[in-house]
């Protein structure tokens, strides 16, 4: 019997060779843990109501949102302001095909993630020559184009209006079915973490982080700079526009205000929160994001038998909480949610001897 | 301990079970407490120039009903969220209402949230009186539970239009032109009533398009002026009405100006100030200086809270009469206190009378369109001045 604190995963493992060391779960007690992660986001459906069910799934469609996000800024260090408008790509693209080309929701999901990978990798097209601020301008150029055409290419958009869409069905289910959404929606985005996660200990993973780290070092390591900042692009754009389509099939309206320049710095806020470059994080800095607004609501409805006017002033609070939180997160966890998590797991998994 | 690492787990997950399991579920319908209403406002928004008076106008509505004691005895309850005028903000909205909350009834705001919130209203069969009178919204077909509440923004269109064709002493057709800003709201008459137009023989020479929150609007108006419009017909809210009339002053247009329902009310003089002298109003709902009988509900109302009737607008007026008509058909639905009971409930109102408020309201089960009358009023000396009684294009 070998004697140890039950939430250790990782105490007493010796890896003897290189595989084991990388592998995805590295012991048993960290796979029992995910299992159980797992089942209890399986359960999920019974254990809440249906609203909480639906901010699930939109924590969800952030998360994949977010996740791509940080494939691009945490991992490969190149700034994106645009990601909202990718992801808006994304949504008007399964919007026009399923509305107007009358494509099944299945195959227009895919080409939309296509169709905002081409794009993200188009305007990624100056990162070769351009770094931060300069990046984060080109960037926003996408935005302000994308949001442009969004409103003027009626015949495919709507204009102002947008799109409004049946919601797709998968054979006798239909996704305007909360929990048939909820396993759909789940599924997508745990494929996407996933996939990041092993990206991010692939080959193409460590290129990204050496073009982050310095750029010329890894060009002189026989990094191709062009090729990865490229694929960093065309991946990041490719999650937004998968989240931006399950988005439509969420509300079913594909309109252009949901995907303004403020989006965009909700999903950076999102990774800096969460933690940059760490899939996880940005994972834990979606569900923040978007349960903060909600969480507020419910205080000033709480608040409104006390102080009436708390309501104007809370939904008016909102932008610059989120800039106090950021703010607050830079100065003293800069890596973010994920770091903090780490940090709590580490005094419970080191006590009673903290070091 | 091997062992012990399971129960642990087991122990936790069962925790988080408890835990998720308590603050989950949202309550059914009762028979018993409040009669639970939603409320979608926009109260930081583009229009919460005029949305934040009209919420003001349901709430008070809501709070002089419970005073007399509630509906059928039951207390009513408002629930209500700020979208900001955000058509996504909007969709969670109705989802926590009618998921979470388990309202009955809802009383929304906008074109755009409205039109995409349709098939899900129709679907969960939730009575919905929006602030908007979108033609759309009037499609029975489309939408089994949206109800107007004033004559549609198309309707108000073409009233103000046959007013101009039967006032014309000018020669040839009259001109008219459209200011309206590009939302689903301000697009929404435009067609229709250029067709109208068409029909009757006057002649449209133009759009211009504002923004709700513009402050500046010459290079459209001195579009307008290059144009000759005689017309001009101005769908927004107040802020974009005075942007309009202010720059139109500048640059000394002749146009007479008509604004639809919202681009119509006194923030527009307060905004506009000399600038609104002469500007035409398209007005369903009654002025609170005017002296129709249900005024005076209204005025006692807010004498026992303080406040007097001077101070409201006639955007108050108009959140009030929503938030009756909604709760007259939650009266007439009796203990059936669900969307189809309500649903019928409104439509058994038969020229209903609003004191005076408002046009009578009728709806029937083919028809949701509350009315297609309304007033027309000019600015004289500060202040909206009636020129016509009830009228309708038809």
């Amino acid at each position: 019997m070998r004697l140890r604190f039950p939430w250790t995963t990782n105490c007493g493992l010796f890896f003897t060779r290189y595989e084991e060391d990388q592998a995805f779960l590295p012991s048993r007690a960290a796979k029992i843990k995910v299992l159980c992660l797992f089942a209890l986001l399986l359960a999920l459906p019974w254990l809440v109501g249906p609203y909480p069910l639906r901010i699930a799934s939109q924590v969800a469609i952030m998360a994949l949102g977010a996740v791509g996000l940080n494939l691009l800024t945490g991992f490969a260090g190149q700034i994106s302001v645009g990601h909202a408008a990718f992801m808006g790509v994304g949504a008007y693209a399964v919007g026009a095909l399923t509305t107007k080309l009358g494509l099944s929701f299945w195959l227009a999901l895919p080409l939309g993630g296509l169709a905002a990978a081409l794009v993200g990798a188009f305007f990624g097209l100056p990162s070769l020559r351009l770094k931060g601020l300069y990046l984060a301008i080109a960037t926003l150029a996408a935005q302000v184009i994308l949001d442009f055409a969004f409103v003027r290419l009626e015949p495919i958009t709507g204009g102002a209006a947008g799109l409004v869409l049946t919601p797709p069905s998968l054979g006798p289910l239909s996704l305007a079915d909360d929990t048939v959404f909820y396993y759909v929606t789940l599924a997508l985005t745990m494929a996407g973490v996933i996939f990041a996660l092993n990206l991010s200990r692939s080959r193409v993973g460590r290129a990204f982080m050496a073009i982050r780290d310095r750029d010329l070092a890894a060009a002189m390591l026989g990094v191709d700079l062009f090729g990865y900042k490229l694929r960093a692009f065309f991946l990041s754009s490719f999650y937004a526009g998968l989240a931006g389509g399950m988005l439509a099939a969420y509300t079913r309206v594909v309109t252009p205000e949901q995907f303004t320049l403020d989006v965009s710095i909700q999903f950076l806020a999102m990774i800096v929160i969460g933690g940059l470059g760490d899939v996880l994080g940005s994972v834990y800095g979606a569900a923040f994001v978007s349960l903060l607004p909600i969480a507020l609501s419910y205080l000033a409805q709480a608040l409104q038998g006390v102080l009436p006017q708390m309501v104007n002033l809370l939904s008016a609070c909102q932008t610059a909480l989120f800039g106090l939180v950021i703010i607050l997160f830079l100065i003293f966890e800069p890596q973010g949610l994920a770091k903090l998590w780490r940090h709590i797991k580490d005094y419970f998994r080191l006590w009673p001897f903290s070091y | 301990m091997q062992r012990y690492r399971w129960l642990i787990l087991a122990v936790m997950v069962l925790g988080l079970v408890v835990v998720a399991g308590c603050g989950g579920k949202g309550a059914a319908p009762s028979a018993e407490g409040p009669i639970k209403i939603g409320g979608i406002f926009d109260l930081t928004g583009a229009t919460s120039d005029v949305g934040v008076p009209y919420a003001e106008g349901v709430r008070a509505y809501i709070d002089y009903v419970n005073q007399h004691g509630g509906i059928n005895g039951r207390k009513v309850e408002l629930k209500e969220i700020d979208y900001a005028y955000d058509k996504n903000r909007a969709v969670e909205a109705y989802n926590r209402l009618v998921k979470q909350e388990r309202v009955i009834a809802i009383l929304g705001w906008g074109t755009g949230d409205t039109e995409a919130l349709k098939s899900m209203i129709a679907a969960d069969k939730i009575p919905y009186i929006s602030g908007s009178y979108a033609e759309s919204l009037a499609d029975i077909k489309t939408c089994p539970y949206n109800f107007l509440v004033a004559a549609s923004y198309s309707d108000q269109a073409k009233a103000a239009l046959k007013w101009i064709k039967d006032n014309w002493k000018g020669q040839g057709p009259p001109k008219v032109a459209f200011v309206y800003n590009d939302t689903p709201f301000g697009r929404s008459p435009i067609d229709d009533a250029k067709k109208f137009a068409k029909e009757i023989g006057i002649e449209v020479v133009g759009d211009e398009i504002v923004g709700l929150t513009a402050l500046d609007a010459t290079p459209q108006m001195l579009d307008l002026k290059n144009k000759g419009a005689d017309f001009a017909i101005v769908q927004g809210t107040s802020n974009l009405a005075a942007t309009t009339l202010k720059d139109a002053k500048k640059l000394g247009l002749k146009t007479q100006f008509i604004g639809l329902n919202w681009a119509a009310d006194e923030k527009v003089i307060k905004l506009a100030g000399p600038a609104a002298e002469g500007y035409i109003g398209v007005i369903p709902f009654a002025f609170p200086y005017d002296n129709a009988p249900g005024l005076k509900t209204i005025k006692e109302y807010l004498a026992s809270k303080g406040q007097k009737l001077e101070d409201k607008n006639q955007k108050f007026i108009q959140g009030w009469v929503s938030a009756m008509i909604m709760l007259e058909g939650v009266k007439r639905a009796g203990n059936n206190l669900t969307g189809e009971g309500v649903r019928k409930g409104l439509e058994s109102l038969k020229d209903f009378d609003t004191g005076g408020l408002s046009a009578p309201i009728t709806f029937t089960a083919t028809s949701h369109r509350g009315t297609d009358r309304i007033r027309l009023a000019r600015v004289e000396n500060g202040k909206f001045v009636y020129i016509t009684d009830w009228i309708s294009c038809r």
